[in-house]
């Protein structure tokens, strides 16, 4: 398992990249930095890469950590969001 | 479709050529070509002509790896959905039909997405080109999103968001909580309005009522009791009990 500071990105083909959030776009494409792998084991040539693009349709899950997320106002930013839409 | 047939390195749209390029394809190294990041597709040739070609929606993932004792030399890793055939890769730009090689033409996106992953490794021999390279995939790969489908949610037509530059800005919590009442207003559109409205009507009839429970008058909004008992709001009327005759407090 891999306790990033940051957030996880688990891959549809099961690799898990943890890394520091750089940005992402439109397309949930995600750039993270100094990233490492969960499962070392398995891909041990990724290991400490950094400056990493991952592309968005082969994103799983992002896991955010539990405490770096307020959910409430995850909800009310999203509220919010919604209502811009309408207009 | 991940490799294509494609016999010659593309002439339109590269976004960045690199040569003296040596390409690594899961460990087998294929000898030194020129490395051209075009938007259409990602290409590796060498001198001779052989090479072969990427799709970017095939291209999971792509970083700079700068670790030396992982990897040797610094390099640009590229991970591919599913399995490229590398005994004949060299023979790919040959070969000008016969997509089929075991079935690594994709059959569905099942394959690709969860199935085994090639790894590619582009080695340049100016290391400081590798900034370059991989900004110039990160280009390329915007180019090529995947057709919407009726889960995707593309809502969101802005720009890169760069999580620290929004930090640096607004701060760790950028987000405003609700509106104050006043701003709120203001802010709200027709139907926005409109629903206010409705709600707050609701509100006012709620607080109106009067819940009974065996003449019991409670102040007691709620519909659900701690007890289980459920009052049934909706038969409810405003001024049900008044003619009641005995009240017991």
């Amino acid at each position: 398992m891999c306790f990033c500071s940051d957030v996880v990105v688990e891959l549809k083909n099961d690799l898990s990249i943890c890394g520091t959030l750089h940005s992402v776009d439109q397309y949930l494409n995600i750039k993270l930095t100094d990233i490492s792998v969960t499962d070392p084991e398995k891909y041990p040539h990724m290991l400490s890469v950094k400056n990493c693009f991952i592309r968005g349709s082969v994103v799983r899950y992002v896991q955010l950590p539990a405490d770096e997320v307020d959910t409430q106002l995850l909800q009310d930013a999203a509220r919010k969001e919604a209502m811009q839409q309408k207009q | 479709m991940v490799l294509l047939n494609n016999l010659h390195p593309p002439t339109e749209g590269v976004r960045h050529e690199q040569a003296e390029t040596t390409a690594v394809m899961d460990g087998q190294r294929l000898g030194c070509g020129t490395l051209y990041v075009a938007e259409t597709r990602l290409s590796w040739f060498d001198s001779s002509g052989l090479g072969f070609s990427l799709e970017y929606p095939s291209i999971g993932l792509h970083a700079i790896s700068r670790d030396v004792s992982t990897y040797p030399q610094e390099h640009l890793y590229v991970m591919v959905n599913g399995k490229l055939n590398k005994e004949n890769g060299a023979e790919m730009a040959e070969k000008a039909a016969d997509d089929d090689d075991d079935g690594s033409s994709d059959g569905g996106d099942d394959d690709e997405d969860e199935g085994p992953i090639t790894e590619i490794r582009f080695v340049p021999s100016d290391k400081a080109a590798l900034e370059s390279m991989f900004s110039a995939m990160c280009e390329c790969q915007a180019l090529h999103p995947d057709p919407e489908d009726d889960d995707s949610d593309n809502d969101f037509e802005g720009e890169e968001y760069d999580v620290e530059e929004a930090e640096a800005e607004h701060g760790h919590a950028d987000i405003p909580t609700f509106y104050t009442c006043d701003e709120g207003l203001s802010a709200l559109t027709q139907e926005g309005q409109a629903t206010l409205e409705r709600l707050e009507g609701m509100l006012a009839q709620s607080v109106a009522q009067q819940y009974h429970m065996a003449g019991v008058r409670t102040e007691e909004t709620k519909a659900e009791f701690e007890d289980g008992m459920e009052v049934d709001a909706a038969a409810m009327e405003a001024g049900q009990f008044e003619d009641a005759d005995v009240e017991h407090w």
